[in-house]
């Protein structure tokens, strides 16, 4: 750890102290039924109580974000005892689920930390020895599932090739040329969640997990993005949490407005809130 | 930030990493005065890297006329401005580059074209600064000029798109020195894009990550040039490896060029990136222009060209341009000929410096025939 990253570290942390006891704790109700929990639209949100979340331009990192176009979220949290979720609603007047070159996509991430005991680590992102569980869910993945990935005639309508060398070669043959998808990043598409599950410990280390737990759906209605993240209470990953009935943990959040070319480090954030996962 | 030192400037300079410099240097000297912008480069390097979906529009090699063509748009000219005008008057340069100039909360100074910049690859092609007037001619430098620019990654020692990744997607490899971008790990941020000056990385919307020039790495392992090397019809380019100033080898044709004639020069070395493809700066060009897109030295390397004719080792050193698809690692003139060496020394390639020539009589008195011109 470089030692402007222990000073920035230890703001966060001072930064999060003063966050977190001025903010009421989020409790995830206990409601009934089984599985993931994905509907934006399920009554069982009304059980639970909303927090407001306010959010932070990030000017820690570089590259920073002096004025993010997000200023609130407003965040609910249930779990059936399988599964704990997040509803996350903000005012956002533009869909923005296309990415080319000068667009970007909106986003949102949920974070854990991993070790639900002792201090947590730093909000942001976590710090070397502090593993946290990131879950981002993406627009442009919701768009994927939704309407299906785009083609490059759906990007640029006007597009025109002669040949494509998956046209004239075998798979093998023609995967070399399709450049992150032949190597199944998973940041390319082809996703049967529009949630990552990730986990990172400190700047520039966030890492898509190869278990992935993580499920969700986004709707973009009225101006209003109503998202839902899920994921089981406990599971046989080393680098997720466990989460149980009764348990004290923290919970963070980030949001970028693609619409506002907000991407990676330039985003809001929000340090740790308190969260309750309810008997 | 770190404190480096960029030959090119002259001076120490701060970067985000140390300075190391790789074991060897991936270079390349393009000799623009030869350049016809056929762009036998730009489709022997699309047809081997970017013909997939998503890369229609990149252009890993591009070939754009100079001072109305940009690809993309603009590229040279609005990093420029926003710059703003600095003082270049001697071999060190102490005006601004993009890490000096970077606004507060950037790594560096940059900016993100627009999709609509790439709409217009041949944008200014052909396009003259004016017009001749009636009964003028021509004289050096031309009243009325234009000029080719062939264009690669820079493989730079310094470079922008490295260190404006927030994740390290990009490195320079240690062994060669060419710029890559972890096609697994990069998540499409696309800050590389807003910081490289020369906008030589491009965002893939099929894959929605980040791609660039890979310096044909898999042919230099083995030993062999690029493909926008070796395809050169005009035979203008030579690629090969770049020794630091410090550790010049006269008998390397790249260190001989750059070092040692100091006839290949930088693009925008002021951008402070240390860009290792050098070009012969065109000789009919005021020098005004190209020392703002070369660096000081300009008018020597204009002079130094004109003289080659009768420079027999710099004539040596240009003519090893195209004629073997392998890396000349050495090079030395032997009586007429020049010879290319490969890094165990073994000569692979032997080229006469003047081709001979035969003169064949009108009458040829075995076939009791004569001869007509017939082109």
């Amino acid at each position: 750890m470089r030692p402007q990253h222990i000073v920035i570290a230890l703001a966060a942390i001072l930064a999060w102290a003063g966050t977190a006891l001025a903010q009421p704790p989020l409790t995830a109700v206990r409601v009934k039924g089984v599985g993931p929990i994905t509907d934006p639209a399920a009554p069982i949100w009304k059980q639970s109580r909303p927090v407001n979340v306010a959010m932070l331009p990030q000017t820690v990192a570089l590259p920073h974000n002096d004025r993010p176009a997000i200023r609130q979220l407003s965040v609910r949290a249930v779990h059936n005892g399988g599964w704990i979720a997040f509803l996350i609603e903000w005012s956002d007047p533009t869909l923005s689920d296309r990415i080319v070159l000068d667009n970007f996509g909106d986003q949102l991430a949920v974070e854990l930390p991993i070790e639900t005991k002792g201090p947590p680590p730093s909000p942001m992102m976590g710090n070397p020895g502090g593993r946290v569980n990131i879950m981002q869910w993406r627009a442009a993945f919701q768009h994927d599932i939704d309407k299906g990935p785009p083609t490059v005639r759906d990007l640029y309508p006007n597009a025109w090739a002669d040949v494509y060398p998956d046209e004239i070669l075998s798979a093998s043959d023609a995967r070399p040329y399709s450049g992150a998808l032949g190597i199944e990043n998973p940041i390319s598409r082809g996703r049967a969640s529009p949630v990552l599950d990730q986990m990172a410990e400190g700047w520039g280390t966030m890492t898509v997990k190869p278990d992935q737990h993580a499920l969700g759906k986004g709707v973009w209605k009225d101006g209003m993005w109503r998202v839902v993240v899920t994921r089981p209470l406990v599971s046989d990953d080393i680098n997720a949490p466990r989460l149980e009935p009764g348990l004290r943990t923290f919970v963070a959040f980030a949001v970028w407005d693609g619409g506002g070319r907000e991407v990676g480090a330039r985003k809001a954030w929000a340090s740790w809130v308190s969260l309750v996962v309810g008997r | 930030m770190a404190k480096v030192y960029n030959w090119q400037i002259g001076r120490e300079m701060d970067y985000l990493y140390e300075g190391k410099r790789p074991e060897k240097q991936f270079a390349m000297v393009l000799d623009t005065n030869k350049c016809i912008a056929c762009q036998t480069c730009t489709v022997a390097c699309k047809t081997t890297w970017t013909p997939g979906r998503g890369q229609e529009y990149m252009y890993w090699n591009n070939v754009e006329t100079k001072p109305y063509g940009y690809y993309p748009l603009g590229w040279d000219v609005n990093i420029l401005d926003k710059l703003g005008v600095q003082e270049m008057d001697g071999p060190v340069y102490n005006g601004k580059t993009l890490f000096d100039a970077a606004p507060t909360g950037e790594i560096l100074l940059g900016y993100l074209p627009e999709d609509i910049d790439y709409a217009h690859p041949n944008i200014g092609e052909d396009d003259s600064t004016g017009l001749m007037t009636q009964g003028a001619h021509l004289t050096l430098p031309h009243m009325q000029w234009m000029f080719y620019l062939p264009r690669i990654c820079n493989h730079c020692t310094y470079p922008a798109c490295l260190s404006a990744c927030p994740r390290q997607s990009i490195y320079k490899r240690s062994e060669d020195g060419i710029v890559l971008l972890d096609q697994s790990r990069c998540r499409g941020y696309r800050e590389c894009v807003k910081g490289c000056p020369y906008k030589k990385t491009y965002f893939n919307a099929q894959t929605r990550v980040s791609e660039k020039c890979i310096g044909c790495y898999p042919a230099v392992e083995g030993g062999r040039q690029t493909q926008c090397t070796i395809t050169c019809i005009g035979k203008i380019r030579i690629q090969g490896f770049l020794n630091a100033p410090d550790k010049v080898n006269e008998d390397n044709p790249l260190d001989y060029l750059v070092h040692v004639r100091k006839l290949a020069l930088p693009l925008y070395p002021q951008f402070g990136l240390e860009p290792n493809t050098y070009y012969i700066p065109p000789i009919h060009v005021p020098p005004p222009y190209l020392r703002q897109m070369f660096g000081w030295g300009v008018e020597q390397a204009i002079a130094t060209y004109k003289t080659v004719a009768q420079d027999r080792k710099l004539l040596g050193a240009l003519t090893l341009f195209g004629a073997t698809p392998e890396i000349s690692f050495y090079f030395r003139v032997d009586g007429d000929t020049v010879v290319g060496y490969d890094a165990k020394q073994a000569e692979i390639v032997r080229v006469p410096i003047k081709e001979p020539i035969v003169i064949r009589p009108v009458y040829d008195a075995t076939h009791k025939a004569y001869r007509t011109n017939i082109t």
